[in-house]
């Protein structure tokens, strides 16, 4: 009855998500596009549901959706750079046209697909239980590929992030690494398809990073405060998921909010008792 | 006009209509007030109340009986009473609160799905959207949402393009900022989630952004965005109703991926005309009537 | 103008923080009907800060502020009062708007809520428009006018409602010599033949003091506040024609508008 392969496999797939997942994020969130790990995740969602279709018309040999997934993420992230620029005032617009486009042509083809709607439950709200062999070498692959690419050229990633022009100016190609960058996001989110799936893999991505945030004085900080909240939030996914089937994505996500607000109650409320004993003191100074 | 004959078909014909006008309406100011993801939000807000209502209806028979679309209004409608109270009350909130309310949104939602072991067709419908699950009644409570939601723009137009253009000029020249901020949250809420039956969750956003961004880019007037969103908002809706007839295509995919292309072909039609001016007139100089 | 000289604006013991720093510190002043006042100071003095409380959008300020007799938090006939803000032609260019449309924005708040222009508010449009010679723009879209073509829709945006008092925050920042010359001639024919109250806040002190009757000099506080001529004739006009930034002299013309 109790398959101690699938536990490990999902909690390995746990582990690598929690662990990549908000360190790209953290990213994202410094250079204030969080919303583009939404709209990537939905453009992967379309990426799996045109390889699904590809496996059902058997137009290409049985490729596993996540590549496609990959590549439609990686294609997407590189569209939405281009639409950025397109509206001068309003770039805050890119995002959700590619995220309703994609959605829409996911919707379209999940359609004309004769699959069953039970195998798209999985892709769009993670059952991290179902994560097969093949789908965790293709995990494993991915988060290898992340961590070496962020262990490379972490520093310039960073640079970047916090200020683009003085990134430039320094001497750092910009647009290779915004590329590098994308890249990076588009292994992440497919990565984390079966853990978290589609619609909360942008959760999964800037929520801890948020939360991180708001804690960290350094970015290295930073970094190693999400990882520690998106691992905290995964484990509670899985453990949901196992023990009483709830969807391995909604545990995470709701972990990693509640995190999220429970700490920014905390940072309001340590800011208001500081400005209380500023007043305070000020008006003992007077 | 041989499916009319079916009375669902008409209904979700007459369904999509409204929902082809109110949406890019509430769209063209969702798009000018530079929050477009507030759509987006508010659907996933109204999933978590069809998902909260799936599950209570498990243990309350007689809450099946209701159309969980309602209890998904009602989710909405709070959540954004909630966005706006976050907004004004936390500072860190000002850039977070709509990716943070839309994540949590979805989690919860999920959670109570799974609670509720309600991951089959009808979820799926309430997805992607469907025109085969409408009755008479719904229409009825749409026609007058709609109805309501139009009025309501038409009396505060002239507060809400302010807001738009300009939100702290508006406060100076005496505009309730915040009640109308209000009034305008809540009407949007009540029409994303009630076009949530034909188009789905997860592509009520598709017919609010799309057309209202198509718009922002012919229109020159801010009257004639409206005009423009409606036009393409109604295409696509035709579109994706006859493609859910006759192809068998989801209905709200195929009006998200026309609203898409047309979007597309005027950004491409713009490209091929040129960029467009800038600064066209010649610097005009204060006439010396001081001196008169 | 002479007979009347009714207190538009009091400002009693005003001062400011933002979060721990005095960015306002013991301001008194008064403007009276038909004043023409330049606020000037360096840059970061807090002139903006200031116009912000004196307009609402600071509640946290300590003092009394008072237009036309009421506390400012109280106050409500804000159509009485225009203003330009210094990041007015900072909007969003995308956006698809008309001159006339943009003009009509200064009506809505003296319409109030659920009534609608009729044909004299879109007589007063066209004046207002009239007045800042941009008529024949009206029907173009505001983003692709010039900046300063710009800056006289706002500006007419903030006459139409048919203000009292004109506060215009750097109006003058990024227009040549010549058309500020002319823009400041324009003003002064208001103030003059409308008997408008103007209060035009700027970092340049050079040239509008050919045109305002009363200057008020801040640099956290208060420095001078009287009438162009005891300006002229105190040292602080060397001192802030220059743009001089910290200012130590104590001269303590806390006055009033008399």
């Amino acid at each position: 009855m109790f398959d101690i392969n699938f536990v490990e496999r999902s909690i390995i797939a746990a582990v690598l998500i929690g662990l990549t997942a908000p360190l790209i994020g953290s990213f994202l969130v410094v250079r204030r596009s969080s919303l583009i790990a939404d709209s990537l995740a939905h453009v992967t969602l379309t990426g799996v549901t045109a390889g699904v279709l590809a496996g059902n018309l058997q137009a290409f040999w049985d490729i596993n959706p996540l590549y496609t997934g990959f590549l439609f993420a990686f294609a997407g992230s590189l569209i939405i750079e281009r639409v950025r620029h397109t509206y001068g005032g309003f770039q805050e617009l890119a995002a959700p046209i590619l995220m309703a486009a994609a959605v829409g042509l996911s919707a379209v083809f999940m359609s004309i697909s004769a699959d069953g709607v039970t195998e798209w439950y999985g892709y769009l709200f993670g059952s991290v239980v179902s994560v097969q062999m093949e789908d965790l070498w293709f995990i494993g692959l991915m988060t290898i590929a992340a961590l070496g690419l962020l262990a490379a050229f972490g520093r310039e990633l960073m640079f970047l992030s916090f200020d683009e022009e003085m990134a430039a100016a320094a001497g750092i190609p910009v647009k290779v690494f915004n590329v590098l960058l994308a890249v990076l996001l588009a292994i992440v989110i497919s990565a984390s398809m079966q853990v978290v799936g589609v619609l909360l893999a942008g959760a999964l991505i800037t929520l801890p990073a948020a939360a991180a945030m708001q804690w960290a004085s350094g970015f290295k900080r930073m970094l190693l405060i999400a990882v520690i909240i998106g691992e905290a939030s995964v484990a509670a996914g899985v453990t949901g998921s196992i023990l009483f089937g709830i969807a391995s994505g909604g545990g995470t996500v709701v972990t990693a909010a509640f995190i999220l607000f429970a700490t920014l109650l905390l940072r309001t409320w340590i800011n208001w008792k500081r400005n209380r004993r500023l007043k305070y003191e000020r008006h003992q100074g007077a | 006009m041989i499916f009319l004959e079916f009375d669902f078909l008409r209904y979700a014909l007459i369904i999509g209509l409204m929902i082809g006008v109110v949406a890019p309406v509430a769209g063209v100011f969702v798009v000018v007030r530079k929050t477009p993801m507030i759509a987006d939000a508010m659907s996933h807000t109204a999933l978590t109340g069809i998902a909260f209502h799936l599950w209570l209806a498990s243990y309350l028979v007689w809450l099946s009986e209701w159309n969980p679309l309602y209890t998904g209004i009602l989710f909405t409608f709070i959540v954004s009473f909630l966005i706006e109270y976050l907004r004004r009350r936390f500072q860190a909130f000002q850039e977070l609160s709509i990716p943070v309310v839309m994540a949590s949104a979805i989690g919860l939602g999920v959670v109570f799905i799974s609670l509720a072991d309600g991951f089959n067709n009808d979820l799926f419908n309430y997805l992607f959207g469907s025109i085969l699950t409408v009755n008479a009644a719904d229409a009825v409570v749409i026609g007058i949402i709609s109805a309501v939601s139009l009025l309501l723009f038409l009396l505060f137009y002239k507060e809400l393009l302010f807001l738009a253009f300009d939100e702290e000029q508006a406060a100076v020249n005496g505009i309730p900022v915040q009640r109308v901020n209000l009034l305008f949250a809540g009407i949007t809420a009540v029409i994303v989630a009630s076009s949530i039956s034909i188009l789905g969750v997860l592509l009520v956003s598709a017919l609010i952004t799309l057309p209202a961004a198509a718009a922002l880019r012919v229109a020159s007037t801010f009257k004639s965005m409206f005009l423009y969103a409606v036009v393409f908002g109604e295409t696509a809706v035709l579109a994706g109703f006859f493609a859910s007839y006759y192809y068998d295509l989801s209905s709200g995919g195929t009006i998200a991926v026309v609203s898409f292309l047309i979007w597309t072909i005027i950004v491409l039609a713009e490209k091929v005309a040129g960029q467009r001016r800038q600064r066209p007139w010649k610097e005009a100089k204060w006439t010396d009537k001081a001196n008169q | 103008m002479e007979d009347s000289t009714k207190t538009l604006l009091e400002v009693n013991h005003l001062s400011f923080r933002y979060e721990s720093e005095l960015v306002l510190d013991d301001i008194n002043m008064n403007i009276n009907q038909g004043d023409f006042v330049g606020l000037v100071g360096p840059n970061g003095s807090g002139k903006s800060t200031l116009v912000r409380v004196l307009l609402g959008l600071h509640k946290h300020y300590q003092g009394e502020v008072r237009w036309f007799g009421t506390p400012v938090r109280q106050f409500h006939q804000w159509p009485k009062i225009g203003y330009v803000s210094q990041k007015a032609n900072r909007f969003n260019a995308g956006f698809p708007v008309t001159v006339y449309e943009v003009v009509a924005m200064g009506l809505y708040g003296k319409k109030g809520l659920l009534r609608f222009l009729n044909r004299k508010d879109k007589q007063r449009i066209h004046e207002a428009l009239e007045q800042v010679d941009m008529l024949g723009y009206k029907k173009k879209n505001m983003g692709r006018l010039s900046g300063g073509q710009q800056q006289r829709v706002f500006i007419a945006r903030a006459l139409v409602s048919d203000p009292e008092v004109l506060i215009l925050d750097e109006p003058t920042v990024g227009v040549d010599a010549a058309s500020a010359q002319a823009f400041y001639e324009r003003l002064s024919h208001w103030n003059r033949e409308k008997g408008i109250t103007l209060i035009l806040v700027t970092h340049d002190v050079g040239a509008m003091t050919k045109y305002v009757t009363k200057v008020a000099c801040l640099n956290q506080q208060l420095h001078f506040h009287g009438t162009t001529r005891e300006f002229e004739e105190s040292d602080l006009a060397g001192a802030y024609g220059h743009d001089v930034h910290i200012i130590h002299h104590e001269h303590d013309h806390h006055a009033g508008g008399a």
